[in-house]
């Protein structure tokens, strides 16, 4: 039997995957290199045996839990996102489609007439509020202070 | 019964229960970042993987059919990820090497100091597994953790049980031949 051989099969024999058989047994004990090579190979599977287990630490799963979160909220922003579009979309197609049938049997024509006399309308209107400007800017101006005031006020309770 | 506190489990997360995953991350999260622990040697890196593993099987368990044992699902997983890490670049990864602390006489493991050459032959292993190939060193550090079988690592690395073992006595076989002097 050759060296080859039997170092081919140290690694299973000193794991205790493979028995030795007679003449392996022979060989083992009559070559120093083989059995020094045995030797070794049961020395380092004691010492693979006997590595230490490295350990989490005690924040890993609130960690992992936190990442977890984060993941997911930004897959659903995600979904989100694309289901705003989608909807987006859906409400263009709408409009142009309207828009083109509209086009198609006249109804522009008569919604330009629309058009015009909204147009018309919003400008009479302007004119007749635009003495008023001041008193409606102050009056808004009062009621953002008001309500800024009680913004602040519900926030300080809250805190 | 385990298996169907296992089964019960992945229901649970699968309806969307945080509290049920948990539990999976608690139940796993010890062998999940020893094994890539001893794989990539790095603490930081380690723990960052772990969690990157905990996010795939949060991703995967809709997809999960059980047609395996979660476990050996867990191990594929861990196995993808430590592979897939040891191709990116290795920016600031160490590079390790048995000779960084100079040319050493051999240890003798019989001396009255032998908790110190334990530790010192333990520093020397380590730098040697860092040597080996990454999926030698997987399955290193996989079937030296307690209760992993070859059959699991079979299952989870999808190799056949003969040449999980050849590779495992390959890797052993290098190991020996790097630490020669310090194993006599």
């Amino acid at each position: 039997m050759f060296c080859d051989e039997v170092l081919d099969a140290i690694e299973a024999i000193a794991a205790g995957d493979l028995t030795p058989d007679g003449r392996v047994s022979d060989h083992l004990t009559s070559c120093p290199d083989c059995a020094a090579a045995l030797g070794d190979a049961r020395e380092l599977e004691r010492m693979l045996r006997a590595r230490p287990v490295p350990r989490t630490s005690s924040q890993f799963t609130s960690r992992t839990m936190a990442r977890v979160r984060r993941a997911r909220w930004r897959s659903e922003q995600f979904l989100d996102m694309g289901f705003n579009f989608a909807i987006g979309m859906v409400i263009l197609a709408v409009v142009a489609g309207v828009w083109m049938l509209m086009h198609r049997s006249g109804l522009t024509a008569i919604s330009n007439d629309a058009v015009d006399l909204f147009s018309t309308a919003f400008v009479t209107l302007a004119r007749r509020i635009a003495p008023s400007v001041p008193l409606y800017a102050g009056a808004t101006a009062l009621l953002v202070t008001a309500l800024g005031i009680w913004w602040w006020a519900e926030r300080d309770a809250t805190l | 019964m385990e298996a169907i506190n296992e089964r019960e489990l992945v229901e649970r997360c699968r309806r969307g229960d945080e509290g049920a995953f948990q539990e999976l991350v608690d139940r796993y999260k010890d062998l999940v970042f020893a094994l890539i622990a001893r794989t990539v040697q790095d603490r930081s890196r380690a723990e960052d993987l772990a969690q990157e593993v905990f996010l795939r099987i949060h991703r995967g368990l809709p997809y999960f059919r059980g047609e395996a044992r979660l476990s050996t699902w867990i191990y594929r997983i861990v196995a993808n990820v430590c592979l897939q890490d040891q191709t990116r670049p290795a920016a600031g990864r160490e590079i390790v090497s048995l000779d960084d602390d100079g040319a050493r006489g051999r240890v003798t493991v019989s001396t009255p100091d032998r908790r110190f050459d334990d530790l010192e032959l333990r520093d020397r292993l380590e730098k040697a597994i860092a040597r080996l190939p990454a999926h030698y060193r997987l399955l290193v550090a996989a079937h030296y953790l307690k209760g992993v079988q070859y059959e699991d690592l079979a299952d989870a690395m999808q190799l056949p049980l003969g040449t999980v073992k050849t590779q495992l006595y390959r890797a052993k076989q290098q190991l020996r031949r790097l630490l020669e002097t310090d194993l006599k």
